[in-house]
């Protein structure tokens, strides 16, 4: 087991990091930029060290500063969390040359899933069922055009190097093609890099629907059920939750198993996430995440385990515990990710907390970096916490979270915690009735009120 | 403080003497702060480190302390992350003093530099990085050790 971990992260994630590690018995050190030396982690953790400037590039994403400070810590690991280097592969194999061990998966399985048209190639041969679609990039116009054809409009543009809903473009008829595909080149080219596109059926109202898994990386993997994150603006999660309302026993059965026997077959190390969209009782693989996600707390709550504590055990001894039966679901649980954002207009609002209560009491949870007094910076996204409520039915979890979401007070910024409210006593929302256009299409209605 | 009901209160005479007496101690000795009592009398002299004027001290005696407005700015202690001529360091590392083990330290406390001479070198990952001086001047201060390591910020020198 490691004796040190550096944390390359910030915000509600590096403190979650943290916090597992301290159970574990493990020494800290914070990294931060000038803009995060009050940071709650960095004030907790055992060292810390400023890594730079605020902007990103040149503290969280500064891969040689991130090794220096290993190196002057001593350091024997890195937790990357989510976002910023944690499915850079480079980093990981540049920190494996350092002797650095990094907590994730294998630097090959970060690049496969990375390249969204070869992780549908390699799932498809796995026997993930997997969206209609273009055979790998786009060779031409006219291929696209044969291909969208046959499949029937409307179909989804998507760039190959894109990924965490950025890239993807709509074409509903055959006269907007040419010109959606030139668009989307350049701005394939401009945000990745990569102006390589491939071609889907575009569902028109599927539920977002992803199966967490562990492996240990020598051919033991289990799942831990799913998530059903089809509340997004933007493509962004806003509300998950687990089980899925949508799913019966059986399907859900079915597609976690199919899942965790594909990470066996690859022989997968870490925490990983299986993102599938679900129409007509299908499920249509959309793409892979391997890293720790967001709304991983959804799990723990239903599950009683520790993912990041699992996550730093299997990288650490390559010793996964658990077997599949160890694996049991209670209740149901729903997050909401809290923007520092007006609610309406989602215009950032970063500032001073100048008074901040979070809620408390049996089945609450709240996971976030923000504390009484603090500013959050304007560098970074706009993350205030996580709510996250355990019920032992949906019922009775919904009505947790709106006891919950009408004691938390943060005032001094605006936040999205009236959307929450308001979501939380939506007819759709309580019978579970909803898919990934529901909450924008609620949105559009409330302006249009306005 | 007791008084006799009827009298107005009696001032003691004020000393400048000793008052000036006791700035200078204050500046020869570098204390900042020197307080004497005599006679039922207590004058507090203290050094406000804010140049501009500063806070008041409470007064503990019948006199209000004075200002050692007769001290120099330059003996007047300033935060070394605030000091106009602080070297920060631009990178995380071990900061060492001179080009080599046992050698001579690029630069001294005293010694003039020019704008772009090495004054320290900062080793990341195996690769030493001489950190050039940002201005001509007086080094002043050295503020690390050598291969000490230091985090992106880290005040290196002072540099007037």
């Amino acid at each position: 087991m490691f004796d040190k971990i550096l944390i390359a992260n910030r915000g509600e994630i590096a403190l979650r990091v943290l916090r597992a590690c301290k159970e574990l018995g493990i020494r800290t050190v914070a990294v931060h930029s000038t803009a995060d030396e009050d940071a709650m982690h960095v004030r907790l953790a055992d060292e810390s060290v400023c890594i730079g400037p605020p902007p990103a590039k040149d503290s969280y994403l500064n891969i040689p500063a991130l090794l220096a400070a290993c190196e002057i810590t001593s350091a024997d690991a890195v937790h990357p969390g989510y976002g910023f280097l944690s499915e850079n592969a480079r980093f990981a194999e540049i920190l494996a040359s350092h002797n650095v061990q990094f907590i994730g998966p294998r630097p090959e399985h970060i690049r496969l899933m990375g390249d969204k048209i070869a992780a549908k190639r390699a799932v498809k041969d796995l026997g993930i069922p997997t969206v209609l679609g273009s055979d790998g990039g786009l060779g031409s116009d006219q291929e696209a055009e044969r291909l969208a054809r046959e499949m029937g409009y409307p179909v989804m543009l998507k760039a190959a190097a894109g990924g965490g809903g950025r890239g993807m473009k709509v074409v509903r008829a055959q006269s907007e093609l040419a010109s959606a595909l030139a668009i989307a080149r350049t701005e394939a080219k401009a945000a990745f890099g990569d102006d390589t596109l491939y071609l889907e059926k575009y569902l028109e109202r599927p539920r977002h629907i992803e199966i967490q898994v562990l492996g240990d990386g020598k051919g033991r993997a289990i799942h831990l059920g799913e998530r059903d994150c089809s509340l997004q603006r933007r493509h962004q999660k806003v509300w998950e939750e687990s089980p899925s309302p949508a799913l019966n026993t059986a399907a859900r059965d079915q597609i976690c198993e199919t899942v965790a026997r594909a990470m066996r077959e690859i022989k997968y190390l870490g925490v990983g996430t299986v993102e599938f969209l679900y129409e007509d009782g299908k499920f249509n693989f959309i793409e892979m995440n391997t890293r720790i996600q967001v709304e991983h707390p959804v799990t723990e709550m239903i599950t009683d385990i520790d993912l990041v504590v699992e996550q730093i055990r299997v990288a650490g001894d390559n010793d996964l515990a658990l077997e599949q039966s160890d694996v049991k679901f209670n209740g149901h649980a729903i997050e909401c990710r809290i923007n520092a954002e007006n609610p309406v207009s989602f215009r950032p609002s970063p500032g001073k907390i100048v008074h901040y209560h979070p809620p408390g009491g049996l089945g609450v949870r709240i996971d976030s970096a923000v504390y009484h007094g603090y500013t959050i910076p304007p560098f970074y996204d706009s993350l205030v916490g996580k709510l996250i409520v355990h019920g032992k039915t949906r019922g009775e979890c919904l009505m947790r979270l709106n006891r919950a979401l009408d004691e938390f007070v943060v005032d001094g910024i605006e936040t999205t915690l009236p959307l929450f409210r308001a979501l939380a006593r939506e007819a759709a929302i309580i019978d579970g009735d909803y898919h990934i256009h529901w909450l924008e299409e609620f949105l559009a209605r409330g302006a249009a009120e306005q | 403080m007791a008084r006799q009901p009827g009298n107005p209160p009696k001032t003691p005479a004020i000393d400048p003497d000793a008052i000036r007496e006791l700035a200078k101690l204050l500046d020869e000795t570098g204390l900042s702060e020197i307080e004497i009592q005599r006679d039922g009398v207590s004058i507090r002299v203290a050094r406000i480190a804010d140049a501009s004027g500063g806070r008041a001290q409470p007064a503990e005696g019948p006199l209000a302390p004075v200002p050692a407005a007769l001290a120099a700015p330059a003996a007047v202690p300033v935060e070394p992350a605030q000091h106009p001529g602080l070297v920060a360091s631009p990178m995380v590392g071990i900061a060492y003093l001179g080009p080599a083990p046992g050698a001579r330290p690029f630069v001294e406390v005293g010694a003039q530099v020019k704008a772009g001479d090495t004054l320290i070198i900062i080793e990341a990952m195996k690769t030493m990085n001489q950190i050039p001086a940002p201005r001509s001047g007086t080094v002043n201060q050295i503020l690390v050790e050598n291969a000490q390591p230091v985090e992106y910020g880290e005040p290196l020198m002072i540099i007037e």
